[in-house]
């Protein structure tokens, strides 16, 4: 009951911060009668109203993960591979993020090594050599 | 007669050699990603656009495969909800309800078997509905001004929340926040930046498929890490076959489900999902006195699995004589085709006809390679079910983010996906729908430029908005659509 309450007033802030800066365009011209204003906010209206409904009838509450810290460590490993990926290039940032997800879905360290290479090496074939797509190659020649 | 000679063309580009080939690589695939949980059509289309955009293959062919992986997906979630008792697909939940049951004592082949007809069957008959319904639909289309455009894309979004079993208030605060995104960038009419937030990256809007990816895959691999995996898969092999009377027995619910399914399909809004449960609680009321729902019925897995494949299909109908897609991945494939450049709705059918027609006759050829690959080859499929999760998930995980840098080549996207993930996965873990928020994106800039392009014509002249009888009628529905939640929540 808790989460949908807060659900709503996220909804309510979200839609708040969309209709003032909305409201506070500064348009030079205006093609047609209307312009980028009125639809934003009528939007935005709905979607506060929507989580006003949620904060006077909440449905329904959060359900507890059964793992608490495998999702937040996935999340980790996500944003170290973004951010990772350019300066390190595709195959190793790839094959230490194949690598760490197949640990957080309980693989032994050896089968996640293999997996990790085999996935980068798989993925660089498809897309550098099939698919001539460019990847990063960073620290490695290739 | 017009019709057949259409439908005749679309088979001279749909029996071409590669377009053949494209097709059952698309039903192989797209089985696979039925069964696999955590990947489903939604992601599997938006991760292939790249690579047909890379290959260079032309609209109707790159259609053709996409398409035949959306369908082919309805053939394999029955093979996990039967012998997994967990849905592959949101849409087969109602499948473990007795194909689990059949399975234990036996019988899961027997289930197997009766489904892959019923997809069979209500595939087929979608797509035969779907050929001659279209381009009707298409002309009735033409005519639409702007302003009934706005009137239908508002109608699609109501219904968002009145179907589905969803919190009405949930699905549609979703829909706005899909709008929202789509509305992130430069203003086509002024050149204003909207809700960029000062950002360089958001300039130029946010890609499709970075949502799509984010949404669907990487947040289905967070709810997917946060539970312990267990299921074991019941044996395939054993027990009676199914006979021939069997099948008779079933054929009444296939083509009820098959009916209701279409029906379903063709209204924007409302999915395979809706469409499999409501065929199910048909048949459980209607076969009370001899039934036995629930302990395994071959008419419990038979009806929900015709309809969602008659579900599916339908779900094509508005996307392609419309323009207006009715769910989640329908809103993807018009993204592939918009990618094209090539614009689906009224005129797509004279305009484009080996786009419109190889498509409808790519499907009849397509489900006849699924019943094939789906009656005898069923258990190889089963097998993809003892791949351990710590080979597959890393694989899709990397491969998603492969495919958001072949769009973009921004380590700023890739940021942007895994914060759609996180907020996919919260939102799943609240009983948010995620579809609404899909639909919302692609359909908001349309209901936007629409609005903006009628109030031109009327010179801005609100009451043209409700002028014509087409535009009055839609409103009238997307008001019952907006109330109607309200009211059934009051009766119980």
């Amino acid at each position: 009951m808790i989460a949908d309450r807060l659900l709503g007033l996220a909804f309510i802030g979200i839609a708040l911060a969309a209709g003032f800066s909305a409201w506070n365009l500064v348009v030079p011209f205006a093609a047609d009668p209307l312009g980028p204003t009125p639809f934003p906010i009528t939007i935005a209206l709905v979607m506060g109203l929507c989580g006003a409904i949620l904060v006077v009838q909440p449905v329904h509450g959060f359900e507890r993960p059964e793992r608490l810290t495998a999702p937040p460590m996935l999340v980790g490993a996500m944003v170290l591979y973004a951010l990772s990926l350019v300066p390190l290039g595709f195959m190793p940032a790839t094959a230490l993020m194949a690598a760490a997800v197949a640990l957080l879905f309980s693989a032994k360290p050896t089968q996640a090594a293999v997996v990790g290479i085999v996935t980068a090496l798989v993925l660089w074939g498809l897309f550098d050599k099939l698919l001539d797509l460019p990847l990063p190659k960073g620290i490695l020649p290739f | 007669m017009e019709t057949f000679a259409a439908l005749g063309g679309g088979f001279a580009v749909a029996l071409q050699p590669h377009n053949l080939a494209l097709a059952f690589i698309g039903c192989i695939v797209g089985t696979a990603i039925g069964v696999l949980p955590g990947i489903g059509p939604l992601n599997a289309i938006a991760l292939l656009l790249p690579f047909c955009l890379a290959l260079r293959l032309p609209p109707e062919s790159a259609l053709i495969l996409l398409a035949a992986v959306y369908y082919g997906s309805g053939y394999g979630g029955r093979i996990t909800a039967i012998l997994l008792n967990m849905p592959g697909e949101p849409s087969a939940v109602l499948t473990t309800l007795d194909g689990h049951p059949l399975a234990k004592q036996g019988r899961g082949g027997a289930a197997l078997a009766i489904t892959g007809i019923g997809s069979f069957i209500g595939a087929t008959l979608s797509v035969i509905a779907m050929t001659f319904l279209s381009v009707p639909l298409a002309r009735v289309a033409v005519a639409f001004s702007p302003a009934d455009y706005v009137a239908l894309i508002a109608f699609a979004l109501s219904l968002l929340g009145a179907v589905g079993g969803v919190s009405a208030p949930k699905a549609w605060a979703a829909g706005c926040l899909g709008i929202m995104l789509a509305l992130i960038g430069i203003d086509s009419g002024t050149g204003v930046e909207r809700f960029t937030m000062g950002s360089f990256e958001l300039l130029g809007g946010i890609d499709f498929t970075i949502l799509a990816i984010g949404l669907f895959a990487i947040g289905e691999i967070l709810l997917l890490i946060e539970t312990r995996l267990r299921a074991q898969a019941e044996a395939l092999h054993g027990g009676q076959r199914l006979t021939f009377s069997e099948v008779v027995f079933c054929i009444p619910a296939m083509l009820r489900a098959s009916s209701i399914g279409f029906v379903i399909g063709v209204l924007p809004g409302a999915g395979a999902s809706v469409a499999s449960a409501l065929s199910y609680t048909t048949e459980k009321r209607l076969n009370e006195s001899n039934g036995k729902f629930g302990q395994g019925d071959l008419r419990g897995v038979a009806a929900p699995e015709t309809a969602d494949n008659a579900a599916q299909i339908g779900n094509m109908v508005p996307m392609l004589s419309l323009g207006i897609p009715g769910s989640g991945t329908t809103a993807v494939l018009l993204g592939a085709l918009l990618m094209y450049n090539i614009t689906p709705g009224p005129l797509l059918f004279e305009q484009r006809p080996e786009v419109a027609w190889g498509l409808i006759a790519s499907m009849y050829i397509g489900n006849c390679m699924l019943l094939l690959l789906n009656l005898p080859l069923v258990g190889i499929f089963a097998r993809l079910l003892t791949v351990p999760p710590w080979v597959l998930y890393p694989g899709v995980l990397a491969l998603s983010f492969a495919g958001v840098f072949a769009v973009s080549n921004s380590a700023f996207d890739l940021l942007l996906a895994v914060a759609f993930g996180v907020m996919g996965w919260l939102f799943r873990k609240m009983e948010i729908p995620l579809v609404p928020i899909i639909l919302g994106f692609v359909l908001g800039r349309m209901l936007e430029d629409n609005l903006r392009r009628a109030l031109s014509l009327s010179g801005g002249e609100v009451s043209a908005l409700v002028a014509s009888p087409v535009s009055i009628i839609l409103w009238v529905m997307t008001l019952a659509a907006v109330v109607w939640p309200f009211l059934r929540k009051r009766h119980g």
